[in-house]
């Protein structure tokens, strides 16, 4: 299990030496918080910034685990892929090396995200909600970010990749409740809000972000992410031989 | 080192490799043929990253299909594509395979095989600045880390300049008298005529002759190549569709 670290290590180090990579990352969704969350003249809520950080938090988890995929293509693209599968360790750790690293990147976002909000007046809250909220993330990065490398496993095509990703990723953004809340949503955008498992993550978010504990998002989450590990698992284990 | 037994694979309608019968022993072995033999897919198989369709084969005694981690503990496999880290040093890159492979003593061993692919004094370096032939030196040193009994090697010279080449040819004869054997796949003759102990020539999936370069070269005449040796046992796709490069040729000087 000790592979998983090395595989981890690897992407962080590669990962923190492109700066330009690291600047954009967080870049994007800061740019999302203050332009559209101070700047959108909403009569949704009192106080549209509150509402609407647990929704960029979990669009900067979803957006970067999807893209996250690319990873997987990019080793098998250039020929990493094979070299790891002819070693001894367990395969599927380079599936949890990578799960790991995108929930962490994610979370580095995160806390970017968290400090630009707190800066700009959403409240503070206790260590053991921010402690949840984190858990919350990474519990949904997990799910996508398992979902995404068991299929750049599969692909060998970056540009069809990213296409999927985008026709998947923005969808999956503006049908939850990251932007508005359920009472004001169309009838039909309402419907599509309450199966999308986005909302799950921003809904249980915002309950930590109001004092209170999501405990059936959060099973939930972990059920879905546990179900997309063993996925995962399974296919990275069966690759050839 | 490696017995195969009527190892076959397809892809669908496509023959890869059919019925392969082969032993290798402690040597460095050449797989020659011509692009589309079925010589990378050969080595895929022995290094367990793809299933044969029927047949077996065995790498240091150990079945690959129901042994595979067991010979995956035993090999390197060295694929054509130069995969090494550019964002990572040199000793980046080798360090990370011996954590993989769970060496004891790691940073002494990772110094020995640098030393050894003459990398040491640019091992601080990131990849990005490698040459070439710094690159295949620094994969021959990735997959040297852990001791394999047996090293597959797919093409390692393909790309590089001639002294890049005639290093990375010194370096496999000199894992050889360790006692290391090697099983390569290339498509320059005149190396495998010159560094090879043994070679086989495949074409469409079957072996054509197999023997040391010099019985081969003899059993066509004196003086000729190996290079004659392979026109002679693997006929090329524009031969079987009935060119004429005469003809071809002819065709173009009335234009």
């Amino acid at each position: 299990m000790k592979a998983v670290f090395y595989y981890f290590e690897r992407d962080l180090v590669k990962w923190l030496r492109g700066r330009l990579t690291v600047i954009s990352s967080l870049v994007m969704p800061a740019a999302w918080l203050v332009f559209v969350g101070l700047a959108l003249p909403t009569k949704f809520t009192d106080n549209y910034l509150e509402f609407i950080t647990p929704g960029i938090l979990v669009m900067t988890m979803l957006f970067s685990s999807l893209q996250g995929g690319s990873l997987m293509i990019f080793d098998k693209i250039l020929g990493f892929l094979n070299k790891f599968l002819a070693m001894p360790s367990p395969r599927e750790s380079m599936l949890y090396g990578k799960i790991l690293f995108i929930g962490v990147r994610g979370l580095l976002q995160a806390t970017v995200i968290l400090l630009i909000a707190t800066l700009l007046g959403v409240r503070i809250l206790n260590p053991v909600h921010i402690f949840l909220i984190y858990l919350t993330l990474f519990l949904f990065s997990v799910f996508f970010s398992a979902l995404s490398t068991t299929i750049g496993l599969y692909l060998s095509d970056h540009d069809s990749y990213s296409a999927v990703n985008s026709m998947i990723s923005m969808p999956l953004f503006f049908t939850s409740s990251a932007l508005m809340p359920y009472e004001v949503m169309p009838a039909w955008l309402r419907t599509l809000a309450r199966l999308n498992p986005v909302s799950y993550a921003i809904d249980s978010t915002r309950m930590l972000f109001e004092g209170e504990i999501p405990v059936h998002g959060l099973i939930g989450l972990a059920i879905g992410a546990g179900i997309m590990v063993l996925l995962g698992t399974y296919q990275f284990r069966k690759a050839v031989v | 080192m490696i017995e195969i037994r009527k190892l076959s694979r397809s892809f669908g309608n496509l023959i890869a490799v059919d019925n392969l019968d082969l032993s290798v022993g402690n040597e460095i072995f050449g797989l020659l043929g011509p692009n589309g033999a079925g010589k990378s897919t050969t080595v895929m198989m022995l290094t367990t990253l793809l299933k044969p369709s029927s047949g077996n084969a065995k790498v240091c005694g150990y079945d690959i299909e129901r042994d595979s981690k067991k010979v995956r503990s035993k090999i390197s496999y060295v694929p054509q594509d130069m995969a090494v880290d550019r964002k990572l040093t040199g000793r980046e890159n080798v360090l990370l395979y011996a954590k993989l492979y769970g060496i004891p003593n790691r940073n002494s061993k990772v110094e020995e095989v640098l030393e050894m692919m003459e990398l040491s004094d640019r091992a601080s370096d990131l990849v990005a600045t490698y040459s070439g032939g710094m690159r295949r030196r620094l994969e021959l040193a990735q997959a040297l880390v852990h001791k394999p009994e047996v090293l597959f090697l797919d093409e390692p010279t393909l790309g590089l300049d001639v002294s890049g080449r005639k290093k990375i040819w010194e370096h496999i004869r000199m894992l050889k008298a360790e006692g290391m054997t090697i099983f390569m796949t290339t498509h320059y003759l005149e190396e495998a005529e010159k560094y090879c102990n043994r070679v086989a020539i495949i074409d469409k999936g079957r072996i054509a002759v197999v023997g040391t370069p010099e019985n081969l070269i003899s059993s066509i005449g004196k003086d000729a190549s190996l290079n004659e040796v392979f026109l002679e046992n693997v006929k090329t796709p524009e031969e079987q569709a009935g060119f004429n490069s005469t003809q071809f040729r002819n065709l173009l000087r009335r234009r």
